[in-house]
């Protein structure tokens, strides 16, 4: 019965994105795994883990607070998957932004005292491609760092500070000493130009 | 409202990147529920992210896979969204961080005790639209769950308290859940905010309270349902907690919430002028 409730996948998506016979797979594995199928679950784990544990550990650095978000992450793809709808974007979107939203939010919640100051200070010119052992990195991944590279200095530092760092805009806009303002549309071109770039269509 | 649009719109690349604070990404996500433009291009600008992520895949631990699917089996799964549900859950994600930093910030909402007083100078009855409002029922909502959670952490020890905070709390949901629910809200004068969500339904109000001025150690806070025919008690509040929350039955319209402060232990009747008041409006 409930499962009569269910969107059924349908067969055209309004966002195929770039890999989208993977991305098919992954929303009809999604639909699988809100059935509490957990062979479909594995299949989940095997395309996702890598880019959740990667980008959470770029966000996190700590390879300890990592692997906790990452576990939490994909857990709660198991536990919520009932209530992603392809409609509304990819599986591999869904998972992504669950992954590094968790991430920035363990950031921010530390805030407060002034370890994240120090990081700050610290950390502010960081490269943020220098996170070790990455994983033999894929067609979409290299063509995703190719359009980085393409986008305009501030762009690309704005929107690298943002998502790789986790920092919020005010904090990119400090560390970068430009004005909000810049920030704020610097980061929105660079992401259409990437958008543009990667063929991802909306 | 009229200027916001545009200032908005430019915050879709930095709400992709999950660069707005909680407060901007409340807003973003309000201003998103009516501009479809700005929709399709956050879900584009999400899946351009997603692949920012991809660009950085790392391989994990081999024990992560373990853990994770180890837990799958001890985990219960969400049910599907499904009608109104589906719009109540939506409604209280939204409010729910709304309220956490109405909460935080010590301050009481000042549209929302306008917007009351307004209502109570027109006369408008129990079922007035504005006090349905789904934001300020699940605000409430969200502001049981904080409550609850401070009780778990401060009071609750045993199994029996626990069992009867647990069927406090449901009984708590149920009038913010009911249809007719409706709320007011009034700051005390000394300090301290009073929300009570009314069921004329059920007959049955919830006071939230948050921030009340810290009492002397003989001294406690007590809640009463106040009508014509006197004054009866709901409960105390203890001054130390930050956010205390109680269940006022066999409330009727025209009877009044009032606070006043009491000797340790309660009173009978009150004993000091209220420090705040609530009609519950006809």
């Amino acid at each position: 019965m409930h499962d009569m409730n269910r969107p059924e996948i349908r067969a055209t998506r309004p966002d195929p994105g770039p890999a989208e016979g993977e991305a098919q797979d992954l929303a009809f594995l999604l639909a699988q795994v809100a059935r509490g199928d957990h062979q479909a679950f594995e299949g989940v784990y095997g395309q996702l883990a890598g880019p959740v544990y990667g980008v959470v550990r770029q966000v996190l650095r700590d390879p300890a607070q990592s692997e906790e978000v990452a576990q939490e992450v994909l857990l709660e793809v198991w536990r919520s998957a009932s209530r992603f709808d392809p409609a509304r974007g990819s599986g591999v979107a869904w998972v992504l932004t669950m992954a590094h939203r968790r991430a920035v939010d363990r950031v921010r919640s530390e805030t407060a005292g002034s370890r994240r100051e120090q990081k700050v200070a610290s950390e502010a010119v960081t490269e943020y491609d220098d996170v070790a052992d990455t994983v033999e990195t894929s067609l979409e991944g290299q063509r995703a760092r190719r359009c980085l590279d393409s986008l305009t200095d501030l762009q690309g530092e704005s929107i690298k500070l943002a998502y790789y760092g986790g920092y919020s805009y005010p904090e990119v806009a400090q560390l970068l000493g430009v004005a909000l303002g810049t920030v704020k549309t610097r980061i929105r071109d660079g992401l259409i130009r990437m958008r543009d770039c990667m063929g991802v269509m909306a | 409202m009229k200027a916001l649009p545009d200032n908005m719109h430019v915050l879709s690349g930095s709400y992709a990147l999950d660069a707005l604070d909680a407060q901007e990404r409340a807003e973003f996500e309000r201003h998103l529920q009516h501009c479809p433009s700005c929709q399709a291009e956050v879900r584009g600008l999400r899946e351009t992210a997603a692949r920012l992520a991809i660009a950085r895949a790392a391989r994990p631990p081999a024990r992560l896979e373990q853990r994770v699917l180890a837990a799958t089996y001890r985990t219960r799964q969400l049910p599907p969204l499904t009608g109104a549900r589906l719009r109540w859950d939506l409604r209280r994600t939204r409010v729910a961080q709304l309220f956490a930093g109405w909460l935080a910030a010590g301050q009481s909402r000042p549209d929302s005790s306008q917007a009351s007083r307004s209502d109570r100078s027109r006369g408008n009855g129990w079922s007035n639209s504005w006090l349905r409002s789904p934001r300020l029922v699940g605000a409430v909502a969200a502001a049981s769950v904080v409550a609850a959670v401070g009780l778990g952490i401060t009071q609750v020890s045993t199994q029996h308290q626990l069992d009867s905070a647990q069927a406090r709390s449901a009984a708590i949901a149920k009038v913010l859940d009911a249809p007719d629910a409706r709320i007011e809200a009034t700051s005390a004068p000394a300090g301290g905010a009073v929300t009570v969500v009314v069921s004329a339904l059920q007959r049955e109000a919830v006071v939230t309270t948050r921030g009340m001025p810290a009492l002397s150690t003989s001294r406690v806070y007590q809640v009463w349902v106040m009508s014509s025919a006197g004054a009866r008690s709901v409960g105390l509040l203890a001054s130390t907690d930050h956010i205390g929350q109680l269940l006022a039955s066999g409330v009727r319209s025209g009877d009044q919430i009032g606070i006043t402060v009491e000797p340790s232990g309660g009173s009978t009747r009150p004993t000091t002028t209220p420090v705040a008041t609530v009609p519950l409006t006809t």
